[in-house]
């Protein structure tokens, strides 16, 4: 038992406020939940591990009234409840943290936080009480964020802030954290599991789901695991290794989260930048690419990395520096011409920037190089259309009952590796993987690192922007550290540690080293 | 409890996906019926309140009318596929045919000239409208909006708001003439129709829908058009020229709704400079009924023809049997309410 404070004797004294008995949940066609039954007592957080698609989100959406179940039943408070829709379970206590934030970007922060429950005097808005209101959830979660600017001018990571001190605001009962931390960063997530450490104490239950299960470590009491939409296991956290829970997440074990390297970096530098401005954004930057390396970019959100990124390969502008590819110096305009000169961008954002996600899989294959598989006046061969996209749906293992399918109803994973087909369809020379695996499941994520070394290890030279340390320490051969817009260090990386980098992150170190 | 592992715990992702898959095929083409369903329901309806409505004669009427919705209704679904609208087209159709009457009879050219400056009018207006949308960044609907009341303003300054006729029979022959017409002349003199053909307009409607039809699904310029409307940042990051191929959709727009211009100038034999108010309307409203979606990313060229003969159907049919063209208002906006609505029915979950 852990050795948890309300445990007296090995028995957990503390009630249970939510239950579910076997729920049930069926789609046409699909059945999301199988019998799936699930407790969360007062103040414990309760995480809710699985792959995309294993039901986590079908589950969350019946707790909170967004789904009716078609058998089993939700205990609440000891009650039986079916909530009809989610203004029922906020009401009665139940808030939930989407995953997708839900702001309105020409509101204010306060203005969000209640919105349609706004403090009222007579017909008016009380908006003094509604500021200060704000300004006390927003301090709890001590986060500095002006509740009167509008929220379009925050950052994704001050919006997932935003979001939660609006459940906050709530003063819920059950909680439900869906991805609470995919767009924080590491300093960020720590705020956040104070705020969580709190509410516990204070006996809120806490409903967590996350994929990086090892930030679980700091806050979870026991965790369910379910797979293909059943029920596999409750255990106490403390009971379980990372790998017992990826290993029944998946349905087998996972020896390593990262595929042995067999790319061999040499001398030979192919790509190049120095000196890259961009006035108030980034300044100063400058690193290189060696054949057959991947080259990590670390730091904390908003320190420039994917401004660097998106500088070099056209989609913002940039106002000095040089880039140099295969010792050619480059006249880089716009996407079309970093494209045209061999880079690829692999957007963080793939669902804003990455994919047309109404279009099918082959569609979105050969978007990037149509004149590939068209004749010189622009007509579709639709023989050499197929081919490629099947070609690259082979290559990557891309799972898709075919290729008209339309790329929104693919997981995660698969997008992501239609990305990466629809770029290496290019043959680009340099690509940058903006956090190729945020909200991907564990064994697509191997599948995408294995994919980034064979790329590297047939000579293209990688960088690999990532949020997650030991992604970038596990998958990396030397580090940039980004703090403020500048590179404060290039690190090798089987000589560094998440501490070293942490240090130049946050912007203790001064020094340029050089791996 | 930790590990069950029979054979169902691994239900195949392929069948229920596989069953979906279907079933939206089958929903498209129901939808596609649906369509072509109701406009024979129309049909049979028609003929049988009005008996003068099954006849070629009547056939040949409502393609013509149909001709002018359909045109611009093709331009319109370029531009709303890339997320767009072109509100202009009414207006833009007025100044293109007063521009070839003019040039005919004022600049005393051939009418073939005449015809290809009216055209290009059309063509310039598009192109203006595509440069605001892509290098001002105007939203669509406010820079057609604006060329809508400039092409108009220009039209009825360039004619003194009055009509140009006196332009010569032959002037008519691109709104009235038809091809295969079989005539011959009787023993008393008298011309007989042994087939009436079919009408110039019919023949342009066909070809410029088969070819858009085409360009917009076998070519990288229609590819282009729809990544556009389904995501224009993942568009230009593939390294799409986003402005040019909007900018185009226009273009195209503005085109056709100048030849839609000449055509209906044509067959009146007179440039009307008040012509096509509102048609832009009945532009979009053809390929919203035709499944476009004004959000963009989706729709056909089939889908709005479809379209357009629904509206066209509806006109003459209710023409026909004396319905009022205030009642005929309130019918056509029912139906557009009621297809869009069937639409988002289909597309829901």
């Amino acid at each position: 038992m852990g050795g948890m404070p309300a445990t007296a004797g090995g028995i957990d004294v503390r009630p249970v406020v939510l239950k579910l008995d076997n729920v049930s949940k069926e789609f046409p066609g699909v059945k999301a939940l199988s019998g799936v039954s699930f407790d969360l007592r007062a103040g414990e957080v309760h995480a809710v591990c699985g792959e995309n698609g294993a039901g986590k989100s079908t589950l969350m959406k019946i707790i909170s009234g967004v789904y009716q179940p078609n058998g089993g039943t939700v205990t609440y408070k000891g009650e039986p409840v079916q909530f009809a829709t989610t203004l029922q379970s906020e009401a009665a206590g139940i808030a939930i943290i989407h995953q997708e934030l839900n702001l309105v970007p020409h509101l204010t922060v306060a203005e969000n936080i209640y919105l349609a429950r706004e403090p009222r005097r007579g017909w008016l808005v009380d908006r003094r009480r509604l500021i200060a209101d704000a300004k006390r959830c927003l301090d709890r979660l001590g986060v500095d964020i002006d509740p009167n600017v509008q929220v379009r001018t925050l950052s994704v990571a001050q919006c997932q802030m935003v979001e939660i001190a609006k459940a906050l605001s709530l003063n819920a009962t059950v909680l439900i954290m869906d991805e609470p931390t995919s767009s924080l960063t590491e300093q960020e997530a720590q705020l956040l599991f104070k705020v969580i450490r709190d509410l516990k104490a204070e006996g809120t239950g806490i409903i967590y789901i996350s994929h990086r299960l090892d930030e679980m470590a700091e806050i979870v009491d026991r965790v369910t695991v379910l797979r293909d939409g059943r029920y596999i296991s409750t255990d106490d956290f403390a009971d379980l290794t990372i790998d017992d829970i990826v290993a029944r997440m998946v349905g087998r074990s996972l020896e390593d989260k990262f595929p042995e390297p067999t790319r061999v970096p040499g001398e030979d530098v192919i790509f190049s930048v120095s000196g890259l401005t961009r006035t108030g954004v980034f300044s100063d930057v400058s690193f290189d690419i060696r054949r057959g390396e991947i080259l990590g970019f670390a730091g904390l959100m908003g320190a420039g990395r994917t401004e660097v990124a998106r500088a070099i390969f056209g989609a913002d502008p940039l106002d000095a520096g040089t880039i140099t590819l295969d010792g050619d110096a480059l006249k880089i305009t716009d996407p079309r011409s970093a494209i045209e000169a061999g880079i690829a961008y692999l957007s963080e954002d793939r669902k804003a920037q990455g994919l047309a996600v109404k279009m099918p899989v082959d569609a979105n294959l050969v978007m990037a190089r149509m004149q590939a598989v068209s004749n010189s006046v622009g007509v579709i061969d639709r023989k050499q259309h197929r081919d490629a996209s099947q070609r690259y749906v082979d290559l990557l293992n891309i799972r898709t009952p075919s290729l008209s399918q339309p790329v929104r109803l693919l997981s995660g994973g698969n997008q992501q590796k239609i990305i990466i087909g629809k770029w290496l369809f290019r043959e680009p020379r340099i690509m940058f993987f903006d956090e190729p695996t945020r909200g991907i499941d564990v064994g697509a994520k191997f599948a995408i690192y294995q994919i980034m070394d064979e790329l590297a290890a047939n000579g293209i030279g990688i960088v690999l922007i990532s949020s997650e340390l030991p992604e970038v320490l596990g998958m990396s051969d030397r580090v940039a550290v980004f703090h403020g817009g500048r590179i404060m260090a290039t690190l090798n990386t089987r000589d560094t540690n998440q501490e070293e980098i942490m240090h130049y992150a946050s912007g203790s170190g001064r020094h340029a080293g050089q791996g | 409890m930790a590990d069950i592992t029979d054979e169902k715990s691994q239900p195949p992702a392929q069948p229920p996906q596989q069953g979906r898959r279907l079933s939206d095929r089958q929903k498209d083409i129901i939808q596609k019926f649906a369509a072509l369903g109701s406009l024979v329901v129309l049909a049979v309806i028609f003929s049988a309140t009005s008996s003068a409505f099954m006849t070629v004669g009547n056939g040949m009427t409502i393609a013509l009318q149909v001709t002018s919705i359909a045109l611009l209704g093709i331009g319109a679904t370029y531009v709303i596929i890339t997320g767009g609208i072109d509100l202009s087209v009414g207006s833009v159709l007025a100044l293109a045919g007063v521009v070839a009457a003019l040039v005919v009879k004022e600049l005393q050219m051939p009418i073939w000239i005449g015809m290809l400056c009216g055209i290009l009018t059309g063509s310039a207006c598009g192109l203006i409208n595509g440069l605001i949308v892509t290098q001002l960044k105007l939203p669509p609907f406010i820079a057609t909006l604006g060329m809508m009341l400039i092409a108009r303003g220009v039209a009825l300054q360039i004619t003194g708001a009055r009509a140009v006729s006196g332009l010569g029979e032959s002037f008519g022959e691109l709104g009235n003439g038809s091809l295969f017409r079989i005539e011959s002349i009787d023993d008393m003199g008298f011309p007989v129709v042994s087939f009436p053909g079919i009408p110039y307009p019919v023949v342009l409607m066909i070809v410029i829908g088969v070819i858009a039809a085409f360009v917009l699904n076998r070519t990288v310029l229609g590819r282009y058009i729809y990544a556009i409307g389904s995501n224009a940042d993942a568009a230009r990051l593939s390294g799409v020229n986003v402005s040019r191929v909007t900018a185009f959709t226009y273009v195209v727009s503005g085109t056709l709704a100048g030849l839609t211009g000449c055509v209906l100038m044509s067959r009146l034999v007179t440039a009307q400079p008040n012509e096509g108010v509102a048609y832009e309307l009945d532009a979009i409203a053809s390929a919203v009924i035709g499944g476009t979606s004004l959000i963009g990313g989706v729709g056909t060229i089939s889908g709005t023809i479809i379209g357009a003969f629904v509206i066209g159907i509806l006109r003459n049919g209710l023409n026909m049997n004396g319905v009022s063209a205030f009642t005929q208002q309130i019918i056509i906006g029912l139906v557009i309410l009621v297809t869009v609505w069937i639409d988002q029915l289909r597309n829901r979950r």
